[in-house]
């Protein structure tokens, strides 16, 4: 990695098209949440605004935009404001190894791995912080879930990644992706469904969503570490977690769905299709699964998915020392 | 496709290529670059540090740890080392510091608790003399032992490398470690170990 200004107006650029990316997505996947949650429930889902209201998060992000700020009292006033754009930031590092084609990476790091769950690290301080400056029980309570439930869930995570690295002998994104075929069955889902079924367990987990979105429970908790946030703070952390759901997919499709690779005609387009079944995977089982208990939450984790991943890298390191 | 995308590519950049070579007399060499880098990680590191130690707020200061690790992981890439900068950031910040941050959630901290209480001169004089202490060691040492360290050509300080010593040169340490940290897990399961079918005051009192 040479410093030259031509990487850095590509580094820029890339970030740029991330922003873009983020909010589109974010714009697109509420509209797909609410039309598959009435689908689910048998109900239409928003219909009024536009054809088939497909205007309708459109409006919600109009009415986000020109909410009052309404900021509580007593809080930690530093904290309180750099929460939200600790959520918002490291998202931008995060997508910069993810390969969207051969040579179409922002950034092409050996560790892009590792960059990626080291800086999604910084995502679980600024829920913390939100939920301790905001001075409010239900947030410092979602806020104290949310640190359980992360440093939790990344440990199978992390293994699951690993079996794949152990495959490759890599920790770039590009390179694993290059390791694999065009074909579904060159996949490394087809070697490893073990590490893809952890995965795609302990994601769910790890971007708080449901059956795990216990950090903000709107039943028990009202919203969690953000309920004392409005308009453009609530959008920013609703933003990111949209971006780290896009994200943890984009890595799903790299390590376990041959990312970039396709039958027929290898290109960014398969990237995002196959980011985006995962994306309608995630959207489909928070609609039809009920919220776990916490105890049940934890120990899914701790019982079932960690000794599971161990055996799996066992079995994995074992197969590449001696096969 | 993927060729005519990395024309595309190449000839988007050829512009910056040319106004690179156009001002390349008065940028900064790559020397000036890595000062200039290295102060700054060094401003990150002790602002971190200040904020740290002089906070009244635990969570704010706690945020100034997570600044100096950040720092930390910086020095890390300026040493041409990513993957320990990564790796930094992944223990020290991404599960560390959370789990501090978690400690101090379940304790009873509004601010005006004892966190918040000046220490006495004496405490600072002896707590900065503790500061002091591995820096009169191991600054010395390090710098008298400078030419004896293996030198390793920039670039050549990559993660199979960092891999291949730790489990074949360097195996007695690596495996030390891993048993001394099994060791405080096992005390920390101990101590934390409530036996069934007693209540919390009774465990205590064993």
């Amino acid at each position: 990695m040479d410093l030259s200004i031509a990487n850095f107006a590509q580094i820029i650029i890339a970030c740029l098209l991330v922003i873009a990316l983020m909010v589109g997505n974010a714009v697109v996947m509420v509209y797909v949440e609410r039309k598959a949650c009435g689908f689910i429930q048998r109900r239409p889902g928003p219909y009024e605004v536009g054809p088939r209201g497909i205007l309708q998060a459109v409006c919600d992000s109009m009415k986000l935009l020109g909410k009052q700020i309404y900021v509580p009292g007593n809080i930690d006033w530093i904290l309180y404001f750099l929460a939200p754009v600790l959520a918002f930031f490291p998202v931008l590092l995060l997508y910069l190894p993810i390969p969207f084609g051969r040579h179409l990476t922002a950034m092409n790091v050996d560790e892009g791995i590792l960059l990626i769950l080291a800086f999604s690290g910084l995502g679980v301080v600024s829920n913390i912080l939100a939920g301790w400056a905001s001075n409010n029980k239900y947030g410092i309570l979602g806020a104290a879930r949310a640190v359980s439930q992360a440093v939790a869930y990344e440990i199978p995570m992390i293994m699951a990644l690993l079996a794949i690295v152990f495959l490759t002998g890599s920790l770039s994104l590009t390179e694993i992706v290059e390791r694999q075929g065009s074909w579904p069955w060159q996949w490394n889902i087809v070697v490893q469904p073990l590490a893809f079924f952890i995965y795609l367990v302990s994601l769910v987990g790890e971007t708080n969503r449901a059956p795990f979105d216990l950090p903000e429970a709107e039943s028990e908790l009202t919203a969690g570490f953000h309920t004392e946030y409005s308009g453009m703070g609530f959008a920013l952390f609703f933003l990111s977690e949209y971006a780290n759901m896009l994200l943890v997919s984009f890595v799903c499709a790299a390590f376990f769905l041959g990312g970039y690779k396709g039958p027929f005609m290898d290109g960014f387009w398969w990237m995002f299709i196959k980011a985006y079944a995962v994306m309608v995977f995630i959207v489909w089982i928070r609609w039809t699964f009920p919220r776990v208990r916490f105890d049940q939450l934890l120990n899914i984790n701790w019982r079932w998915l960690l000794p599971l991943s161990i055996l799996n890298l066992w079995v994995t390191a074992v197969i590449v020392r001696f096969i | 496709m993927d060729q005519a995308i990395e024309k595309l590519l190449a000839s988007l950049w050829s512009p910056f290529d040319a106004l690179e070579a156009l001002i390349a007399g008065w940028l900064p060499g790559q020397q000036v670059a890595a000062i200039a880098a290295f102060a700054f990680y060094v401003l990150v590191l002790l602002a971190g540090g200040l904020m740290a130690v002089g906070c009244r707020n635990l969570v704010r200061a706690m945020l100034g740890l997570v600044l100096t690790f950040l720092g930390v992981a910086g020095m890390y890439l300026l040493l041409a080392s990513p993957f320990l900068a990564f790796m930094q950031l992944l223990i020290y910040v991404g599960a560390v510091c959370v789990l501090i941050f978690f400690a101090i959630m379940l304790t009873k901290n509004t601010g005006e608790g004892e966190e918040s209480k000046l220490p006495s001169p004496a405490t600072a004089v002896y707590g900065i003399l503790a500061g002091l202490l591995p820096l009169l060691v191991l600054g010395p040492l390090v710098i008298a032992g400078a030419d004896r360290l293996p030198q390793v050509a920039y670039g050549q300080t990559d993660t199979r490398l960092l891999g291949e010593g730790l489990i074949t040169r360097d195996v007695v340490g690596f495996e030390l470690i891993s048993i001394i940290l099994l060791v405080a897990m096992a005390g920390a399961v101990f101590l934390a170990w409530r036996k069934p079918g007693k209540n919390k005051n009774e465990s205590e009192a064993d």
